[in-house]
């Protein structure tokens, strides 16, 4: 067994040594610092270091829990959360979907390479670009609009527009580039099908229903389960670039908590224990939505 | 509908499609907020015998290393061929590397820098941060003040500001002295001159230019299309004009002395309530809770907005910009000192000094080294640095005339390149460097800036450090900054503003309150 074991690596050793990179990637990155996790339980002194640092146990997750803040941040970041899951994850589907129709090829190339470019500008350049835009001193959108119609919209410092406009931002960067995955999938559809369904009479939206969604479905599931992982991720740099004075109580997230108490005021176990809570909601999650995928008879991650 | 043809090479399809899927999640998950610990470029010991030239070994010792981390405000930094450093290096006989870090990210980078345990020999540090607090307590940096009176420059550091920057007593680092009474009031010269406006000496005064900024066409072209002042996201006019109106300078004495926060007066509320009403006029500009303070400038430059309330100057540098565009003779800009208002002619200090420069004792480990670390910065202190780092080379950057300093910069992107940021690393104890050209504009802020002295308004807490603050100030600060700024736009009112103040006092205000008077009580 031991020497079928050796023989087995020794043929494909040169695979083995491809993967090495990536391994070494997780242990070092990813799992190296996990054990930084345990100064959640600890009030961690930077100068008294790991080893000397008291242990307090569930001190720092009651306190959380307890927060006057606790309510208003979990709120806020669901909603966003939401918000996410129902507007931005159907959007490159439906995108890819059309995509997919468009029968010229350069054509289709063109669109495609054309929507990829927002991903590539940084998020700080984004914020900048809303700003310009909608500022209600000399904004161009809110120049238009008061000239229509006589009145500003102030889009930047109202709370209600705050998560509108977060979401529509992600759309605008990523929705081309989420495209990538479900155009791959689509591209692996079985051509014959749809001629076979051609043959049978099926217009251009049957054949999506019945063709082009049940072979992409699994693709959509998986990805959604991703998602779900990282339903708490909302997103730092881009909170923490749109949050001002004026929109900051529907715009505190956990991810900026985590860097206010954490970053500017030092208390380093303190947002540990947050970051670890929120990750454990996300194993929970994918836990979760894994299991139902399964019972509704799709494939799952693993 | 035969599937099962294709299902081998179909699920080769989605293992591939989840290797992309996976990729591209792992890669995405490392932009979110995953501030991993950056840290800074491994700093050598100072081995002060690793390079003995055993020629000169006898005559002169070898530089000393080292690392030094002040904020840029600039990302074109200078590097070690600019002359500048390389003259530093050699009056000061130092290998020195500066580490810059951009200066909106100072203070993050600090608490990383604290908790990575590589700490550069000196490192330019807020004296109130709680993670700096914590450090210096711990033992992480040196109390340089028994040492002081042996360095002729240092010695002559300010008996009260070396207190005020004091923690329990010692002084963990040397401040960088700042002009007490820096604060005035900028206005556009050629607006007042067309509307026939003269200098506002009452807050009264003040308002009526604003509104003929906006209302009465300044730059007479015939267009509805300037406003009064502009302020950014940044609140430094808010807090400069509450204490115009009587406000405490961050903390006062009520009528059984004991100290209470600013927004505890009802002169704070007076001031709100102006604020309120210049923006219910538009006399400031609409976006101001929004606008990044980088682009602050902006709109006094490009001649939307007439007025400044920030340090005296910004007069110099906002004149500079718009000369740049239109050069001319006479300045574009004036100073004021701030308006009298109804409790008396009051304006904000500074707090004496900005930060402070720290020695690291995990850098810097002995008594001796110590003291050659300190020669160091007492030499920055001579007049010859102070011209170097601030100035430039003498013809090179900038040249003498008739006793001042005429600069040779000129917006040279070279030559600024060659200087960014260094005077960061300026004490400006000791003796006075020569002064720059003695512009009438230039003479204006000298002489605003002194007459400052007479009005400004300390701050009795300054001295004092709360643990209370030191835990829970970053979000107690954010209730009331963003109280004031709703209640200026008119998204709450007073009931709302006493929630605010209600919120405050419970999210540790009080204890916060209660600690300062109890310290404020100690040193009486």
């Amino acid at each position: 067994m031991n020497a079928a074991w050796i023989a087995k690596l020794k043929k494909d050793r040169f695979l083995y040594l491809l993967l090495l990179p990536g391994l070494l990637y997780f242990l070092v990155f990813k799992y190296a610092p996990m054990w930084g996790v345990l100064i959640s339980f600890q009030n961690f002194q930077p100068f008294l270091g790991f080893w000397k640092s008291e242990w307090i146990g569930f001190t720092h997750f009651e306190n959380f829990f307890a927060h006057p803040d606790f309510f208003r941040l979990l709120r806020n970041t669901l909603i966003l959360g939401f918000y996410d899951l129902i507007f931005f994850f159907p959007a490159p589907i439906i995108i890819a979907l059309l995509l997919n129709e468009i029968r010229l090829a350069y054509f289709k190339r063109w669109i495609q390479t054309l929507i990829y470019v927002p991903h590539f500008i940084s998020m700080v350049i984004v914020a900048s670009m809303t700003y310009v835009f909608l500022t209600t001193q000399d904004g161009l959108v809110n120049e238009i609009i008061f000239n229509l119609t006589g009145k500003k919209i102030n889009f930047l410092a109202d709370p209600s527009w705050f998560r509108p406009m977060i979401i529509l931002q992600i759309m605008w960067k990523e929705t081309g580039w989420g495209t990538i995955i479900f155009l791959a999938a689509l591209a692996s559809v079985d051509v014959e099908q749809y001629e076979a369904a051609i043959v049978d009479g099926a217009s251009r939206f049957q054949r999506l229903i019945h063709i082009t969604l049940p072979a992409i479905s699994s693709v959509i599931v998986i990805l959604l389960i991703l998602r779900l992982g990282n339903f708490l991720d909302t997103g730092f740099e881009q909170i923490f670039l749109m949050t001002n004075s004026l929109n900051r109580t529907v715009a505190d997230v956990f991810d900026t908590y985590v860097y206010f108490v954490g970053i500017t005021q030092g208390a380093f176990s303190y947002s540990t224990a947050i970051g670890l809570f929120k990750s454990l909601v996300g194993i929970v999650l994918i836990y979760g939505s894994n299991w139902l995928a399964k019972r509704f008879g799709q494939e799952g991650i693993y | 509908m035969n599937k099962k043809t294709n299902k081998g090479k179909l699920k080769a399809g989605w293992l591939l499609v989840l290797a992309v899927a996976m990729l591209l999640t792992a890669c995405s998950s490392n932009n979110g907020g995953n501030t991993q610990p950056s840290n800074s470029p491994t700093t050598n010991p100072p081995t002060e015998n690793a390079n003995a030239n055993t020629d000169d070994v006898e005559v002169k010792e070898d530089p000393l290393k080292l690392d030094i981390m002040i904020a840029a405000f600039s990302t074109d930094l200078p590097d070690d061929n600019s002359p500048i450093i390389k003259a530093l290096e050699e009056y000061t006989n130092t290998d020195v590397n500066v580490q810059f870090v951009p200066n909106s990210s100072y203070p993050d980078k600090v608490n990383i820098t604290l908790v990575s345990g590589e700490i550069p020999h000196i490192m330019v540090v807020d004296r109130n941060s709680a993670s700096f607090i914590n450090a210096a307590r711990a033992g992480a940096f040196w109390d340089v003040g028994p040492y002081l009176k042996d360095y002729p420059n240092l010695a002559q550091a300010h008996e009260v500001t070396l207190n005020n920057t004091s923690i329990d007593g010692k002084n963990y680092g040397i401040y960088r002295s700042r002009v007490l009474g820096r604060m005035g009031v900028t206005l556009n010269v050629d607006w007042m001159n067309n509307l026939g406006l003269s200098a506002p000496t009452t807050i009264d005064e003040f308002y009526n230019i604003l509104k003929a900024f906006k209302e009465d066409d300044p730059d007479q072209n015939g267009k509805d299309d300037t406003y009064g002042i502009v302020v950014s996201k940044y609140s430094g006019p808010w807090d400069i004009m509450q204490v115009w109106f009587g406000a405490p300078n961050k903390w006062g004495e009520d009528e059984n002395g004991q100290l209470l926060p600013t927004h505890m007066f009802p002169e704070y509320r007076e001031a709100l309530k102006f604020f309120r009403q210049l923006y219910e006029e538009g006399l400031v500009n609409e976006d101001f809770a929004v606008m990044d303070s980088a682009a602050w400038n902006d709109p006094f430059v490009n001649g939307k907005a007439g007025a400044f309330v920030d340090v005296a100057d910004n007069a110099r540098r906002l004149d500079n910009a718009m000369q740049e565009k239109a050069p001319r003779d006479t300045p574009y800009t004036d100073v004021f000192q701030a308006p009298v208002g109804p409790k008396g002619h009051r304006d904000m200090p500074t707090s004496g000094y900005n930060g402070m420069l720290a020695i690291s004792k995990s850098s810097v480990k002995t008594e001796e080294e110590l003291k050659r670390v300190l020669k160091f910065l007492d030499q920055l202190n001579d007049v010859e640095m102070k011209l170097l780092l601030e100035r430039g080379v003498e013809g090179r950057h900038y040249e003498m005339v008739d006793g001042h300093i005429k600069s040779l910069i000129n917006d040279d992107p070279a030559l600024l390149k060659e200087i960014e940021s260094l005077n960061q690393m300026l004490m400006y104890i000791g003796p006075e460097a020569p002064s720059i050209e003695q512009t009438p504009l230039n003479e204006k802020i000298n002489a605003v800036q002194k007459a400052n002295e007479e009005i400004v308004v300390g701050n009795p807490a300054e001295p004092l450090i709360s643990e209370v603050y030191a835990q829970l100030g970053q979000q107690m600060d954010n209730i009331i900054a963003d109280a004031r700024i709703q209640y200026i736009v008119g998204q709450i009112d007073d009931a709302g503003l006493d929630a605010a103040i209600e919120l405050w006092k419970k999210n540790g205000g009080d204890d916060y309150i209660a600690e300062i008077n109890e310290l404020y009580q100690q040193i009486k």
